[in-house]
């Protein structure tokens, strides 16, 4: 929790640098706490403890502009640091675009830290002989037994649980803080079949509270994944109904947030530059930031710069409605700010209503009736000036809705602006953990290489 | 005794007690990494350099082992209390057994320093590095007038690293780091496209002269039409040309990855049970080096306080050394091979590569191998990679290449995924040439933590590998 003190620490630093003749300054202080437990094959293997705090500065200073950082908070480190960092500040180059944003644009409403609702005081309370016993209770070594034919050669597990706080305040009376705990599971197993080949699967539960999370269900889920694909062998290379789950499916949206990011608009390396107000991509697709929805994992309610975050479309029935612009960003650009970045991404199911509409993975594999569904990613980039793709997959040939045998080493290839034109469906089945909301979703003729 | 401790506060008294706490609770190795580092960065973006910072960091990570397990924790100051609560903290991997003392203390030196910078980065004004990157920026625009964008970025880093261990081994090291990347957007009226280049090296300020900015600059400009025209091949597989340099990206996804220890001693990698058999032909040797002066992966000491090394991991064909830190060492019998490294001092070091690459072949030129091939792709530049341990599946993704047809190199190709297996691709490998090149560029391998790396290889020719395309 942010204290009296830590606002003191940065209202002192804020005063360093305005001693050092700036014009303006925004002070962040960045502190978490995480103590984690690592097992292996059913053992500890690792705990570790970690304490961070650090600030990070932004100086506005003769009509020029420099970010720093430090972790030593001792004022007389501190008053060095900032001398130095003033100095380095007036070396750069004079750009006048370089401000604080304007006052009505800033969070008023995140006062104590606990507004979005993300603070478990629970936290606290953990011992370390729980955190053990949260470890093990996610393991499956020694609990389930690997299917016949299969043998589970190693697991790893972690149980982590962390407080995260932020405080940022500048120079013309913004203060915004915000406390976030996390209890974290995650295993990995790799096991091998009669042949000696290996299979890996991973499995996690993450949230906000300590209650509720499914640790046991981690390993098994693990295991059952790892096991499944076995004898895995591409399918010949085709046009293929692509199914993505929704564990993996926001690796298709991220390309699509970079691209209406300024940075990447204002340097013409974005394939959706001059897309504002035009109709993209499909009728169905609904993007949406929601930052401020209370204790969903994380909200926030503002920015890096301390702007108030909102409830936005991003893509709405196709077009593009928002394009992340900072202050300066925006100045460059000649247009309105808006935020840094989306906060909070939740895709909305489509259809969203009547016979197709599709709420899980097993309905949306019903409905498009054959194709592959992918279950997780290897590789791969896509371009940010075309927006042309490419990516490993591993997953499942369906028919018929049903899974008929595992696939592996083969390769998804297109344009993200066509992907998103095939888009036919999206289930309704994220899981609030996920960073970005995007449930399993559905494309047609995606091109797959394969044999 | 006197034995410097550097500027981090502590007196080797103070080094020897926290070891003492360390080991407290039964633990049998503890060690400490103090670090101090400054990380600066400069921005050119439409045309001049108003972005700009350092960003310190300072603290020390304790580590107890009890067998193969760890404890750790940190602390961002050398304040005794905080660091004696840390040592509390790492000891907790312990509980009963004998408890061992601390070595007596004293100074593992160098042999060869690998990074000696002659201009301290700390030194340099900034004007000196606004003055390289905008004329790496005016270079640009000068040789190619489709030039949309430049953005030019430099950092450097000088990181002072103190290791005391339980062994009484006290060894110090000065890590300098200056990099340039480059991004440069092009258009021709009808279509935009990107190019980037980078350079990066363990060294001080002389690294800013005119062959790194004109090397930069060939790089950016290098193969625009090509670029403009390149277009995506029908996907499959098929025989992979690699040029030499930067295509030692397979060597790190496809095989590096796989040869680090803690992969093996957990039974995880697709090559645990491999040791000793041969798994490529004759003639490959595979080598991971620390010693490589002025590379970005070369480590004077690794982060165990482990010297510097060359490490053979396949040699003429046959897998004959993994890549070990002190935990792996130990449970294999062998010497630790340098390779434990973190990425700072908030990290416990796991096994890691520094740089790697093939050596030369004897199987012609390039086009000696460019020639042999009826129907393939010819690759040299990357963006990234990825690999799964226990499955041996890599990618790494194309920024550019060139079709092979019937023996010669044809259209264009660009931003495609290349799939494959580590041990059914070093099978694979049916010619390498004798061009070895190590590539300079910013790479950085991201085993959960980041580390610099390098990697390299002659042209090799690689047999049925996945190549993303249309269909």
């Amino acid at each position: 929790m942010i204290t009296k003190e830590d606002k003191a620490l940065v209202r002192q630093c804020i005063a360093m640098i305005l001693a050092q003749g700036a014009d303006a300054a925004r002070v962040t202080l960045n502190r978490s706490v995480e103590e984690l437990v690592a097992t292996l094959n059913g053992e500890v293997d690792k705990v570790t403890r970690c304490e961070d705090s650090s600030l990070a500065l932004d100086i506005f200073i003769d009509g020029r502009f420099g970010s720093f950082s430090t972790n030593r908070t001792q004022a007389d480190a501190l008053e060095s640091f900032v001398r130095k960092a003033a100095d380095m500040a007036r070396a750069m180059e004079p750009d006048p675009l370089r401000k604080l944003p304007a006052a009505e644009r800033k969070a008023a409403d995140a006062v104590t830290g606990l507004e979005a609702g993300l603070y478990d005081a629970a936290q606290e309370a953990v011992t370390p002989a729980q955190r053990v016993q949260n470890a093990l209770k996610a393991a499956a070594w020694g609990k389930c037994p690997a299917p016949e034919g299969m043998v589970l050669l190693s697991e790893e597990g972690e149980y982590s649980d962390s407080c995260n706080d932020n405080l940022i305040m500048d120079s013309e009376g913004l203060e915004c803080c915000h406390t976030e705990t996390s209890f974290d599971y995650g295993v990995e197993v790799t096991v091998a079949d009669a042949q000696g080949r290996k299979y890996s699967g991973y499995a996690w539960d993450s949230s906000s509270r300590a209650e509720g999370l499914d640790a046991e269900g981690c390993g098994r889920r693990a295991l059952e994944r790892a096991c499944a694909r076995r004898d895995s062998p591409a399918l010949p290379g085709g046009q293929y109904t692509m199914v993505v789950d929704s564990e993996v499916a926001g690796k298709l949206v991220t390309p699509l947030l970079n691209a209406l990011n300024g940075y990447s608009l204002q340097q013409g390396n974005s394939f959706l530059d001059g897309s504002l107000g035009q109709k993209i991509f499909a009728d169905g697709m609904t993007l949406l930031d929601i930052p401020r929805t209370k204790g969903l994992q994380g909200a926030k309610y503002y920015d890096s710069e301390g702007v108030a975050t909102a409830d936005k479309p991003i893509i709405e029935g196709g077009v593009v409605k928002q394009y992340f612009l900072n202050t300066y960003m925006a100045g460059k650009m000649g247009m309105a700010p808006t935020v840094e970045s989306a906060t909070k991404v939740k895709m909305m199911p489509w259809p969203r209503s009547g016979p197709e509409q599709a709420r899980d993975r097993a309905a949306l594999l019903r409905r498009c009736r054959s194709g592959i569904i992918v279950t997780d990613f290897n590789g791969g980039n896509c371009n940010p000036a075309t927006g042309d793709f490419s990516y490993g997959i591993e997953g499942f040939l369906f028919e018929d809705g049903v899974l008929v045998r595992p696939v592996d080493g083969m390769l998804i290839t297109g344009n993200m602006k066509i992907l998103w034109q095939h888009f036919l469906a999206a289930a309704d089945d994220a899981r609030p953990c996920l960073s970005k909301l995007i449930p399993t979703l559905a494309f047609s003729s995606v091109d797959f290489s394969g044999e | 005794m006197k034995l410097k401790t550097n500027g981090f506060g502590v007196s080797l008294e103070d080094l020897q007690a926290l070891v003492a706490e360390g080991l407290s609770g039964g633990g049998d190795w503890c060690d400490l990494f103090f670090e101090y580092s400054a990380y600066t960065s400069l921005m050119l973006r439409d045309g001049i350099v108003s972005s700009g910072g350092c960003h310190e960091d300072y603290g020390c990570g304790i580590r107890v082992l009890n067998g193969e397990k760890t404890g750790y924790a940190y602390a961002e100051s050398t304040d005794m209390r905080a660091l004696r609560k840390a040592a509390r903290s790492a000891a907790s991997i312990a509980s009963g057994g004998s408890v061992k003392a601390c070595g007596t203390p004293h100074s593992v030196e160098c042999p060869h320093n690998l990074y000696p910078a002659r201009r301290d980065w700390r030194e340099v004004e900034s004007a000196a590095i606004i003055s390289t990157l905008q004329r790496i920026e005016s270079e640009i625009r000068r040789r190619e007038s489709r030039t949309l964008k430049v953005m030019a970025t430099f950092s450097c880093d000088m990181s002072e690293v103190l290791m005391f261990n339980s062994l009484g081994e006290l060894t110090q090291d000065l890590r300098p780091m200056g990099s340039l990347a480059v991004t440069a957007i092009f258009s021709n009226g009808k279509k935009v496209i990107n190019n980037n280049a980078s350079r990066s090296y363990r060294a001080g300020a002389e690294m800013l002269g005119d062959s790194v900015v004109n090397a930069l600059v060939e790089e950016v400009v290098r193969g625009i039409d090509e670029a403009f025209e390149a277009r995506r091949p029908r996907g499959g597989k098929m025989s992979v040309v690699m040029g030499a340099g930067a295509s030692g990206i397979l060597l790190h996804e496809a095989m590096g990855h796989a040869f680090e220890a803690d992969f093996n001693r957990k039974g995880q990698s697709v090559f645990s049970e491999r040791m000793g058999q041969k798994i490529c032909r004759s003639g490959i040797s595979i080598v991971d080096d620390g010693c490589l002066p002025g590379n970005r992966g070369a480590c004077n000491f690794d982060d165990e306080g482990v010297p510097g090394q060359k490490t053979y991991m396949v040699t003429d064909g046959v897998l004959t050394s993994f890549l070990h830190d002190r935990i792996s060492a130990k449970f294999y019998g062998v010497a630790p091979t340098g390779n434990g490294r973190r990425e700072s001092f908030r990290y416990n070091p796991i096994p890691r590569m520094r740089a790697t690459y093939m050596e030369n072949g004897s199987d012609g030129s390039v086009e000696d191998l460019i020639a042999s091939v009826k129907k393939g792709i010819y690759v040299d530049r990357f963006s990234n990679g990825q690999v799964k341990i226990g499955e041996g599946d890599f990618t790494f993704f194309v920024k550019s290449g060139r079709l092979i047809e019937n023996g010669r190199l044809t259209a264009p190709v660009s931003d495609i995924n290349i799939i494959g297996n580590g041990p059914r691709a070093l099978a694979d490998i049916r010619a390498v040439a004798s061009d070895l090149t190590i590539d300079e560029g910013q790479w950085t391998c991201g085993k959960e933590q980041s580390a610099p790396v390098s990697c390299g290889i002659p042209s090799v020719l690689v047999e049925h590998l996945t190549v993303g395309g249309g269909q």
